[in-house]
């Protein structure tokens, strides 16, 4: 397991720079660089010659006082000198077995930097991180939904389980840890893309042995301690589908709410992957069929299974051109 | 950021007090490397050197350059008075935080938020308290310019200090990122420890050991196997001594007997341990102005302590390792032309370091027995709560916590008030460190039980066993003390270890409320036990030989204890005095107590009756860990088999360990109609050391 003893120092100073660090504490949170203006600073960086390691060098006065610097100076030094802080939070992070990696780490998902501009610099977890990159079928949907939904998230985790692929979700209330729960309990691997309470969450007794066995391993690209919040909870839909190899929208009300948007944001602008709905009725279902989603064929088989998750997400336009020009 | 000399210079002669003052070699090189940010650096000099002098002029220039402020990471920190004097000379603002002054914390923060404050000084086990960091640290942590780590060998597993804390510490050094100045300083590493520290990232080194050699000492070792004979010998030899100085005991039990001895003979003399409490600054203060002729300490009187004309350091038990010894002998004769310091070496000395060693660690079945308790609560477990659930002492699972909480990563974690096991399983490296450390700890006593049978050639072996330089060592000024020994004072001696007798205090409380559905928690006053006697120690020199040759060797207590136990009565005179006597039963040996009351009666004149039966055969009350299961043990197995009689009553038995037995078989005689119940034990277990 990674751990936080040995981070690299391009990590720290992502670290430094956006992370609130012990989130409870509050302190310089308001000058914290997010996550569009680290980007712009590590291209300020690259543009220069220069790599974020070297901010934590004799080097670091020659970036700050740089004409073309992106950013007050001292606003950055304010964060650079966070470094006891950051020693701290790690080793809270480390006594609780939470991982942290950074973008530019060789333990970084290479699934997450399909989402360029919107790729976390920073990914924290707990659990084995061999698990990030076997890719599975998403499974998304609401907080709050019936019995008989419930039932159906379940057996889609099981049947998951069963043709031996990895089930990946958010997590939240509802379908999400439904179709986990299918899938732990049948004894296949989970992946949950958390995005608020990491740190509760891999304390959690039942996680326990699942995280230490290799069965279960939680991420998420927030502060270990961070609460709920729902712009933290849209964004981090992107990431559960850029995990997996394809996703299955179970439930979603129609132009409202995150399984919604989430959904049509794949199907209309990333098109990282197929997207499924679980049938065609339901004025949500409908127009996300016409918006490209295909209709879940409800395999029984592995193979089956497998090659729903083969299936090309359907190519309207090139994601890549699209960004390449706006 | 530049280094400026001559600020510098002013701040060393302010704090020194000498405009004349002038910089030691290496000194200013340090200074200058840790203010200009050229990586975390390790110091290795002697004691007295001036390392204080490196941190606190460096905290002040950072300072004035506008940096954060500095914390100072130090498990020695009472006995830094005299380093914050000179820091407060050069108008550095020093606070300390710690456990003894947790009500000025308020006005601290205060002071810190102000930006008030240069340097916090903490010890490594503050960082583990959470109020500390939430609520003092928080307003530092994302402005700290510097960060110290004194007593840097702490961080080595091969240091002969084991501080758990210091793992802690270790980790936050390992994760600092490294535009963070940090500072490691240590007066004593041998290169083992050394080569240990350098494996931790980017560190730059400037160890200077300077000489090891203590020409002054006159050092020599004694061994004389009865503790009689030694203060026998310490009572000879103090009135002889110029001076004054310190006696080294392994035990705070010791200390206080090697005083009380001292006293009784005439000398002015005090004992320093760790229950001496708020009073150490008060004892140090006395030994520096002689007004005391020694302080009988345990290593309670720590490195810190520096006074450059202490005339003799004796020792009345050799300490567990050499370095330690040389660590205290060291003390003697800083500034003078001549010291002793003089070895007295007795066979419990290797019982007690022997007790230390195997009590460091948890056992295997410590860990999974807490473990599994904690396996079975979802939310976790508070302190209190597994100690109800743990058949283990309450001693061991604080320790056992302590070190399973500072592993890495560790098993088990504190949110809020309980314990909860974490996603990380216990690694064998645990296991492994364990038994290196263990195994470091025998050869560290073996090495010092050489020095102990030394014949010549002390300092010598000292200086070698450090990795200094034996070369320079010269022969000591002075003669060795004389070996022999006043057999009229050793015969004193004698009785005054006989003498001392010791106090069973009543236990007044249940292990919990609602124990075994007794209405309340506290014991109400009228069934308790008074207070009671133990005649000795178990296994002690004085009586305890003999208690101990009673019951496993001739399966008889002697008449020599039933005359010891009389005068102790006549001694002790409990009012009112008991009119009767009552053995406390045991299957296991079921005539020995009984019979040794009856004798005991029958000396005092008094009836004896055996109203008290055991009904079962319950475990050794020794193989209980915790009071939860002792009391139930007890309560579950001792009964009323007659009426008591009326009167006060003399409770007898043969060792008092839990002190439920006293406790339970009082209930029981008073709520059966009986009068007040005054223990008396022949000794008293639990407490070797």
């Amino acid at each position: 397991m990674t751990l936080t003893t040995d981070i690299s120092a391009n990590t720290q100073v992502a670290l430094l720079l956006t992370a609130p660090l012990l989130a409870k504490r509050g302190g310089a949170s308001s000058v914290l660089l997010q996550p569009n203006e680290y980007r712009r600073f590590t291209r300020f960086l690259h543009e220069n010659d220069w790599r974020p390691a070297d901010l934590l060098t004799k080097d670091a006065e020659n970036v700050l006082l740089h004409e073309r610097l992106p950013f007050d100076a001292d606003r950055l030094r304010l964060l650079l000198a966070r470094g006891f802080l950051l020693s701290q939070a790690m080793e809270q992070w480390h006594s609780r077995a939470i991982w942290v990696v950074g973008a530019t780490d060789k333990d970084y998902p290479p699934r997450l930097i399909q989402l360029e501009k919107n790729a976390p610099p920073l990914l924290y977890g707990c659990g084995d991180p061999a698990l990030l990159n076997q890719g599975g079928l998403a499974v998304v949907g609401s907080r709050h939904v019936d019995e008989e939904v419930l039932n159906y998230a379940e057996s889609i985790g099981r049947l998951a389980a069963r043709s031996q692929h990895m089930l990946i979700s958010g997590g939240a209330r509802g379908v999400d840890q439904a179709a986990m729960r299918g899938a732990l309990e049948a004894g296949g691997g989970v992946l949950g893309v958390l995005s608020n309470d990491l740190q509760r969450a891999a304390l959690h007794r039942e996680h326990r042995d699942l995280l230490t066995d290799g069965q279960l391993v939680l991420v998420s690209p927030y502060d270990p301690a961070a609460g709920f919040n729902v712009g933290n909870a849209m964004r981090r839909n992107k990431m559960v589908y850029a995990m997996a190899d394809a996703a299955l929208v179970v439930n979603s009300d129609f132009q409202q709410g995150g399984t919604w948007a989430g959904a049509v944001e794949q199907l209309d602008k990333l098109k990282l992957l197929p997207v499924y709905v679980r049938s065609e009725r339901g004025k949500a279902f409908e127009s996300l069929i016409q918006k490209g989603a295909h209709l879940w064929p409800h395999p029984n088989t592995s193979e089956a299974f497998q090659q729903t998750l083969r299936l090309q997400p359907t190519q309207q336009s090139s994601p890549k051109q699209t960004s390449f020009w706006s | 950021m530049k280094y400026q000399h001559f600020r510098a210079l002013e701040l060393l002669r302010l704090g020194t007090e000498q405009p004349g003052a002038q910089f030691r070699d290496g000194q200013e090189e340090a200074i200058r490397h840790v203010v200009e940010g050229d990586g975390p650096l390790l110091i290795v000099q002697r004691t007295g050197w001036g390392k204080s002098f490196i941190y606190f002029i460096a905290i002040k220039l950072l300072r004035e350059a506008g940096l954060g402020p500095a914390v100072l990471i130090s498990p020695l920190l009472s006995l830094m008075r005299n380093q914050i004097a000179a820091a407060k000379r050069m108008g550095i603002h020093a606070e300390t935080i710690n456990s003894d002054n947790a009500n000025d914390w308020y006005p601290i923060e205060d002071r810190i938020r102000r930006q008030e404050v240069d340097v916090l000084l903490i010890s490594p086990e503050r960082l583990r308290n959470q109020r500390f960091n939430d609520e003092v640290l928080a307003h530092v942590a994302d402005k700290v310019g510097l960060l110290v780590v004194d007593e840097a060998h702490c961080i080595s597993d091969w240091g002969h200090d084991f501080r758990p804390d210091y793992r802690r510490v270790e980790r936050i050094v390992r994760m600092l990122p490294a535009n963070l100045r940090m500072l490691a300083t240590t007066a004593t590493a041998t290169d083992r420890v050394v080569d240990d520290l350098k494996s931790l990232p980017g560190l730059n080194f400037s160890v200077h050991r300077g000489d090891l050699n203590r020409p002054s000492l006159m050092l020599q070792t004694i061994r004389l196997p009865n503790q009689a004979e030694r203060l026998a010998w310490l009572a000879e030899r103090m009135g002889e001594m110029d001076g004054s100085g310190v006696i080294y005991t392994l035990t705070i039990r010791d200390a206080v007997r090697v005083r009380d001895w001292l006293q009784a003979k005439g000398f002015n003399v005090e004992a320093y341990t760790s229950e001496s409490g708020a009073s150490r600054p008060e004892l140090e203060q006395a030994l520096l102005d002689n007004d005391v002729k020694a302080l009988v300490a345990t290593t309670a009187l720590g490195m810190g302590f520096d006074k450059p004309d202490l005339a003799f350091v004796f020792h009345y038990q050799a300490p567990g390792s050499v370095i330690h010894y040389y660590q205290q002998v060291g003390r003697a004769g800083r500034a003078l032309d001549r010291a002793y310091g003089v070895l007295l070496s007795g066979p419990e000395e290797l019982d007690i370091s022997d007790y230390f060693i195997q009590r460091a660690f948890p056992s295997r079945q410590d860990v999974e027995s807490l473990t599994a308790a904690l396996e079975h609560a979802p939310q976790g477990l508070s302190e209190s709560e597994l100690k109800r659930q743990v058949n283990m002492r309450p001693g061991r699972i604080d320790k056992a916590i302590h070190l399973l909480s500072l592993e890495s990563p560790p098993p088990i974690v504190r949110e809020g008030s309980n314990w909860q096991l974490t996603a990380s399983r216990l690694s064998e490296t645990f296991w492994e460190r364990v038994e290196r450390l263990t195994e470091l700890r025998r050869k560290e006593l073996n090495q010092m039980q050489e020095y102990v049978r030394l014949e010549s050639g002390h300092m010598e072996f000292l200086v070698r066993a450090l990795d200094g330089d034996p070369e320079r060592v010269a022969t000591p000024a002075l003669q060795p003390l004389p070996t022999s020994i006043d057999h009229h004072l050793v015969r004193e001696a004698v009785t005054f270890l006989q003498r001392t007798s010791i106090t069973i205090e009543p236990r007044k409380q249940w292990p919990y409320s609602g124990f075994q559905e007794m209405s309340k928690r506290t014991i109400p006053f009228c069934l308790r036990a008074s207070v009671g006697r133990a005649l000795c120690m178990w296994g002690d020199v004085g009586w305890g030989d003999l208690v101990r040759e009673g019951k496993y060797r001739d399966g008889r207590f002697s008449d020599e204890l039933v005359e010891a136990c009389a005068h102790l009565m006549r001694e002790w005179a409990p009012s009112p005095p008991p009119t009767w006597v009552v053995p406390i039963p045991s299957l296991r040996r079921p005539e020995l107590v009984p019979e040794f009351t009856q004798r005991l009666a029958e000396s005092l004149g008094l009836p004896c009756h055996r109203v008290l039966e055991r009904t079962q055969d319950h475990p050794e009350q020794k193989g209980m860990e915790n009071s939860t299961y002792q009391a139930q043990n007890v309560l579950r197995s001792l009964h009323i088999r007659n009426q008591p009689l009326p009167g006060p009553a003399l409770l007898v038995d043969d060792i008092v360990d839990s002190r439920w037995t006293m406790t339970v078989a009082a209930y029981l005689l008073r709520s059966h109609g009986g009068g007040e119940v005054f223990p008396l034990s022949l000794s008293q277990a639990g407490g070797s050391v």
